[in-house]
């Protein structure tokens, strides 16, 4: 017999030393620990084992210490003696134990570890128990005795039986059934010889499953080879491994060594009379290798063309002789059948598909690695139990399977078992188990033409159809990345895809269209968003997308412009581009959500987003409003036409003063006493001050071209038809999102109960202060912690508590918003409530308590007043629509709250019940449905805006809404046709970049303003947030990494461009 | 002077090495012996070259009678073979489609950037050749680069520049900490277990191991470092770097040889006794890093 029993009682440690983890570092922490052991004099006590890939290749290099199973992440060399000292005396270094980084919490034991805990590692498993370069670790682990039993049997015929019995299927990717595969070439006469060759040509990009199991564990393979030879009487093998994977070569040719010298390959193996050896052939680079004709010709030394079939390989293959290809995991798999019987593998998985499949997961998720389940287990385990769920903020989008033959599967789709038959119905394929996660920030479009860019260079040109098909298909999908397609681009590249997959000979023609066809079926809009409105969502077509920061810009703002005439001291050109493009920069400057910000390219890295909004703040602080003076164009005819805008917020204001400086006269209806709607109404004055707002505002209103009419109500002062007759030439309807959703619970209507948008409107416009005792906010967004922030401010108010139902992850306010509230002494209670918050970090600064995970379900009163309220706990439950894991109420969680008020601050609609009556259509949430590209109503004239039609929405939203709804009026105004062509903003102006040295780079932080001390805040509306100092300004601005230089400099290669060495000197 | 300015263009054909035929011959023998074919025969001649030199491959085609368009076709099918010598440096910066997704384009840019030439292309001082590469499958890590063998993994647009000047410097130099890596080991001979340690002649602070070496007909001492990861040493007789060095232990005289052969240069290792447990092996041949230690 083979096998030694490993020694298993003495303290292990196994590190692993995979490519993966080498490339973190592993080989340092390897000789950290030899030294150790060697100072120590532990050579003895301790058996030191370097393995291959255990997987999660993310968290890498880990060590492992035995039994204790202890599981160390991202280990560098100096934490080594505390994880031995801790493993000598049997416990735990519990601060480098793997933590969850979203929950916190540690693992002690790999094996409880979500990644691994949900997994079925067969396969992989093995690798990390075996040190790679010695073939006593595989046999201790029971290796060889497959092929000990097979050759004991001496039934070659019998192996056949049990593979096929196995079910087992082509791991490469088609999926064809092994056992049938072996019984084809065990019936061809085998005069000349026979080959059994393993593909390890792994040439999907994203997949790395082969070279792991090549690396790991290569005596599975040879072990997997020689069952199959002896099984179909072949005489010799091959292994066709990738140039790409040295380690993998190298790891083989010492097996296969080893193999020689234990009698395990050559003549008359383990005196059997049988005899079979194996060579390494090295691929040189070329994707049609995977197809199994081309792979043979390759083998042969020739161009690794493809042939037309039949004769199949398995009658004539290399040199014409009967061969057999499998890739690396189904050889991998052979051993394991025939240790535990074809019947127990046939048990895992489902019918069909039987067995586990390796998959690498890579791309935009959390834990990124290779991971190994049962055939029929979901996209969705994969993807949220393994893989953690999304990297960010972003939400999960799709997954592409197969590599270039393979196909995107949407988020819609993950609940699809992963099997053979389902992913091709998907239209998409299996391939060799690459699943390339991808999120919002990933644009579909590009995906396809990265494949098809890719496939048009390894087509190999024989078929004229994939030559020349995969190079128009590229050449249509650069044009629509371009912003240079018409709608005939897409049917066009429909129909070529289907011509392409039709006429060619070989399966990478054959599947070349997939990632087009998949992209195009379920990523349509995309597409269409590409080729009418020219944007690009994702942000990753650059001649689209120009300077990310002004591309998020719902006002187009040149953010990246404004910032390096900072950085140059030129604070009044700053000023007028923030100004041309935005009317209301000081209000902007403290409110607006930086859309700019979440796009900066510097913020993708590891460093944070250049702080533009500050820089704004900066300028708005520094340079008089005098220095824009807005062009304004003549009137058209001679005269002006009259437009009426109803409602002064925002929206309103925004199209009323661009409608002005077109040459119209503007008269707007507020309903309240002052204008400002929103920025009034319900933005606190700390974070707003009032000044501020009024200032702003005065200088749009006054205009000769502008009439402002407060105190006048749509539907009972003025009607649409009224404003019509009156010879109003438009009217654009903005009057926002100013009543409050409800909870739906008996006792909203009690003494102490209030909405968030009556409270902060009672507040902020007349002083009055409605909150006392203990209070208590329901919600999650931005008008929630603005509640909770201006009820601490008030005299009687004892307390705060913020409660909302999901977690503070989910919040939809502003982090640091929500963290200020709770510094002011706000509590936040989350996983309570029916909505989500925003702005939680102000919040907690300011000492509000915020529960998470609880929602109220009752509310108690005494004498008509509200005395209190029950929550009930939640748990997280199964991913929802939106892609966030949705809150389920535990029974028996609840527990009572004592209250003197509460503020119900979980969302507002429009008040536009009356609208209705005036012949306009609303949606369920009585919204005002416009066309997206015109702003124009269901009647002729009537055009509408802002959160009166998109619902509550930011600030920055709002006045884009309006200024881009003024040049539609207008052209309406003019009897022009409304949809003006989509134009695509590029940077053109060139500005000198600021030299930047290594030094200063590699310093610079984030500038933050200074805030207001909590002390002097509390019971105060002073405002919180300062400006930044000069010096803080400009060095911010030199961190800008100045992403309009890519389209302003010249970009052929020229005497002053930056080089490596003493060219910025 | 940048390098942008000296780009190599299509115009300036770069220098092509002078290619020995005896170096092809031997090649191709060994090649002939074994199952090897033309592709094989190829990949050794870029291993030798760095490229595939015109020279070489109407060499190959002389002597194996294929026609040369043959040999180019394999030459121009395959990605892996180039026709252009490439610089002292190569860095592949890996396209697969993890590391796309992940923002690869733009750190292949900032590559061409800073370096003043576009993907495939060499510097004109011939120090950088940058190419993209399909998938180096470290897919978990993207985007991933490898600069002269040396794995970088989730490399950032602002991490291109520090690469660059650390390939300059050599990435084993650049690494500081190499010397906080080094540890002393006392070893022994695997044949008559004499220490081998000798107190009287310290290298790096510590007694040395002492060895006695043969190499051109030349017989002496050789003292080698007693930290492992140092490579210091001490000779009678100066040996020239590439030379494969026969080694001896200085008590019973017999040959310190096993049966392992160096992973980077196939040269044979040399094995010694480590005191407590364990067995260190060096490579035999001068200039060689390679080194291996077991300890249990």
């Amino acid at each position: 017999m083979l096998r030694a029993d490993a020694d298993e009682s003495r303290l292990r440690i196994a590190i692993c030393a995979g490519t993966a983890c080498r490339a973190s570092g592993a080989g340092q922490v390897v000789q950290a620990l030899k030294g150790y052991i060697i100072q120590n004099r532990l050579q003895g006590r301790i058996s030191l084992q370097t393995t291959g890939c255990h997987g999660f290749c993310e968290m890498g290099p880990f060590i492992l210490t035995l039994p204790q199973q202890a599981f160390y992440t991202q280990v560098r060399p100096a934490d080594v003696p505390k994880i031995m000292e801790a493993a000598l005396s049997g416990g735990y270094a519990e601060d480098l134990l793997y933590r969850d980084p979203h929950t916190g919490k540690t693992y002690y034991r790999r094996e409880e570890i979500p990644f691994f805990r949900h997994q079925q590692r067969t396969i992989l498993g093995a690798s990390q128990k075996i040190d790679p370069t010695r073939i006593h670790d595989y046999i201790a682990q029971g290796g060889y005795e497959a092929l000990e039993q097979v050759l004991a049997r001496a039934d070659p015929e019998w192996v056949v039986r049990e593979v096929k019995a196995s079910g087992l299927r082509g791991r490469g990717g088609g999926g064809f059934p092994t056992g049938l595969k072996w019984e084809l070439l065990a019936r061809q006469p085998g005069g000349r010889g026979k080959y059994v060759v393993c593909n390890a040509d792994e040439g999907d990009p994203g997949a790395y499953m082969d070279r792991s199991i090549l690396e790991g564990n290569p005596h599975s393979i040879i072990e997997g080879m020689l069952v199959g030879a002896y099984a179909t009487a072949a005489t010799e093998g091959v292994v066709y491994v990738r140039a790409e994977y040295p380690l993998a070569v190298r790891h083989l040719t010492v097996a296969l060594e080893q193999a020689r010298e234990h009698g395990l390959l050559g003549e008359d193996i383990l005196g059997s009379g049988f005899g079979f050896d194996i060579r390494i052939v090295r691929g040189a680079g070329a994707f049609v290798c995977g197809e199994e004709t081309a792979l043979i010709r390759s083998i042969e030394g020739q161009m690794g063309e493809p042939r037309q079939r039949p004769p199949y390989p398995v009658q004539k293959g290399i040199d014409g002789r009967p061969t057999v290809i499998n890739n690396v995991e189904t050889w991998a798999n052979i051993p394991v059948i025939l240790r535990g019987g074809a019947e127990e593998f046939a048990k895992i998985g489902t019918k069909n598909n039987s067995g586990t499949k390796i998959f690498s997961l890579v791309g935009k998720i959390r834990n990124t690695g290779l991971v190994e389940v049962p055939m029929g287990s979901t996209i969705r385990q994969i993807v949220y139990d393994i893989g953690g769920g999304p990297v960010g903020k972003a939400r999960i989008k799709a997954v592409q399977t197969g590599g270039p033959s393979g196909g995107c599967i949407p988020a819609s789709l993950f609940d699809l078992p992963i099997d053979y038959d389902s992913l091709s119905q998907a239209g998409s394929i299996m391939g060799s188990g690459g699943m390339i996660v991808m999120d919002e920030n990933t644009c579909m479009v590009d995906v396809a033409k990265y494949f098809m860019n890719f496939l048009k260079d390894e087509s190999c040109g024989k078929c004229f159809t994939c030559r020349k098909g995969t190079q128009r298909m590229h050449e249509l999908l650069d044009d629509i990345s371009k912003g240079k397609a018409t709608p005939q681009h897409l049917s066009l590249l429909e129909e070529l895809a289907a011509v392409v997959k039709d006429t060619t000979m070989c399966g990478l023609g054959q599947t070349a269209s997939n990632p087009v066809l998949s992209t195009l079926r379920y990523f349509h809009k995309e597409y269409q968003r590409h080729v009418v409105d020219k944007r690009c969502d994702a942000f990753v077509c650059a001649d689209l997308v120009g300077a990310p920061c002004q591309a998020a810009c719902p006002l187009d703002t040149e953010a990246w412009r404004y910032v390096a005439l900072i950085e140059k001291g030129r604070y009044e050109e700053a000023y007028q581009v923030v100004r041309q493009a935005n009317p209301f920069p000081s209000i902007c400057a403290r409110v607006c959500d930086r859309k700019c910000e979440q796009r900066c390219q510097l913020g993708a890295g590891e460093e944070q987003a250049v702080a533009i909004r500050a820089l704004k703040r900066f300028l708005t602080d520094r340079v008089r409003p005098a220095a824009y003076k807005p062009p304004r164009a003549a009137p058209a005819g001679g005269h002006a036409a009259k437009v009426a805008v109803v409602g002064a917020g925002p929206a309103g204001l925004a199209a009323a003063h661009y409608l002005s400086l077109l040459g119209h006269r503007v008269t707007i209806f507020e309903a309240e006493t002052e204008p400002g709607g929103m920025l009034i109404s319900c933005i606190p004055p700390y974070r707003l001050p009032r000044s501020i707002v009024r200032q702003e505002i005065d200088s749009l209103v006054d205009d000769d071209n502008i009439t402002l009419r407060c105190g006048a109500v749509l539907g009972a002062d003025v009607t649409i038809d009224g404003l019509l007759a009156d010879g109003f030439g438009a009217i654009f309807l903005a009057m926002g999102a100013n009543r409050s959703w409800t909870l739906d619970l008996p006792g909203e209507e009690l003494g102490g109960v209030y909405s968030s948008m009556e409270f902060l409107k009672a507040f902020n416009l007349r002083g009055e202060e409605l909150a006392g005792g203990h209070v208590a906010v329901i919600g999650g967004g931005n008008s929630a912690v603005d509640a909770a922030r201006v009820a601490i401010r008030q005299e009687n108010v004892q307390s705060v508590s913020l409660l909302y139902r999901r977690t503070d992850q989910e919040m939809p306010a502003y982090a640091e918003e929500v963290e200020a509230a709770l510094q002011e002494g706000i509590q936040l209670e989350t996983l309570v409530s029916p909505v989500r918050i925003r702005y939680i970090e102000a919040a907690r600064k300011e000492g509000i308590r915020v529960e998470t995970m609880v929602q109220p379900v009752r509310i108690y009163s005494q004498q008509g007043r509200l005395v209190g309220i029950e929550c009930i706990r939640n748990r997280l439950g199964e991913v929802d629509a939106s892609g966030r894991r949705s809150p389920v109420p535990i029974p028996g969680s609840e527990f009572s709250l004592s209250l003197n008020t509460l503020i119900v601050a979980i969302g507002e609609r429009p008040d536009s019940d009356g609208l209705a009556s005036m012949g306009l259509e609303l949606d369920r949430g009585g919204r005002l449905p416009v066309d997206a590209r015109t702003f124009a109503t269901n009647r002729q004239g009537v055009f509408a805006g802002g959160d009166l039609v998109t619902g509550p929405n930011t600030v920055a939203d709002a006045i884009a809404a309006g200024k881009k709804a003024a040049t539609v009026m207008d052209r309406y105004l003019r009897g022009q046709g409304l949809i003006q062509e989509p134009q695509i903003h590029l940077p053109k102006l060139f500005l000198e970049p600021a030299e930047v040295g290594e030094e200063e780079r590699e310093h610079a932080q984030r500038a933050e303003p200074a805030t207001l001390p909590v002390e002097s805040r509390k019971k105060n509306f002073a405002e919180v947030e300062m400006a930044l100092s000069a010096e803080q300004a400009r060095a911010e601005a030199r961190r800008c990494l100045r992403c309009d230089l890519g389209f302003t400099e010249r970009d052929e290669p020229g005497p002053g461009r930056p080089a490596v060495e003493g060219a910025s000197a | 002077m940048t390098r942008a300015a000296a780009a190599s263009t299509s115009l300036d054909a770069p220098p092509q090495v002078d290619v020995d035929r005896q170096q092809i011959l031997r090649i191709l023998t060994k090649h002939r012996q074994g199952r090897g074919t033309l592709v094989a025969v190829l990949q050794d001649i870029q291993a030798r070259y760095g490229y595939l030199p015109e020279q070489a491959l109407r060499a190959v085609a002389d002597e194996t009678g294929r026609p040369l368009v043959d040999v180019y076709g394999l030459a121009t099918f395959y990605r892996c073979f180039t026709l252009q010598p490439r610089g002292k440096h190569l860095i592949s910066a890996c396209l697969g489609t993890a590391c796309h997704v992940r923002g690869a384009p733009r750190i292949v840019k900032e590559f061409q950037h800073q370096l003043g030439i576009q993907a495939g292309e060499t510097t004109a001082d011939r120090q950088f050749t940058l190419e993209t590469v399909n998938c180096l499958g470290a897919c978990a890590l993207g985007p991933v680069v490898v600069i002269d063998g040396h794995y970088f993994s989730k490399v950032r647009k602002s991490r291109v520049r520090q690469l660059l000047e650390e390939a300059l410097t050599g990435f084993d130099k650049a690494d500081a900490a190499q010397a906080e890596r080094t540890f002393p080991i006392d070893v022994s001979c695997p044949r008559c277990n004499h220490s081998l340690m000798d107190e009287d002649f310290p290298i790096d602070g510590r007694p040395s191991i002492r060895c006695t070496v043969s190499f051109d007909r030349l017989h002496g001492w050789l003292r080698l470092s007693s930290l492992y990861g140092s490579s210091s040493i001490s000779a009678e007789h100066e040996i020239p770097p590439q030379t494969v060095v026969s080694f001896f232990c200085p008590h019973c005289h017999a040959q310190l040889v096993g049966r392992s052969v160096c992973a980077a240069c196939e040269a044979p290792m040399v094995p010694m006794l480590v005191r407590g447990g364990g067995t260190v092996q060096v490579c035999s041949r001068r200039g060689c890093p390679s080194r291996d230690l077991e300890v249990s």
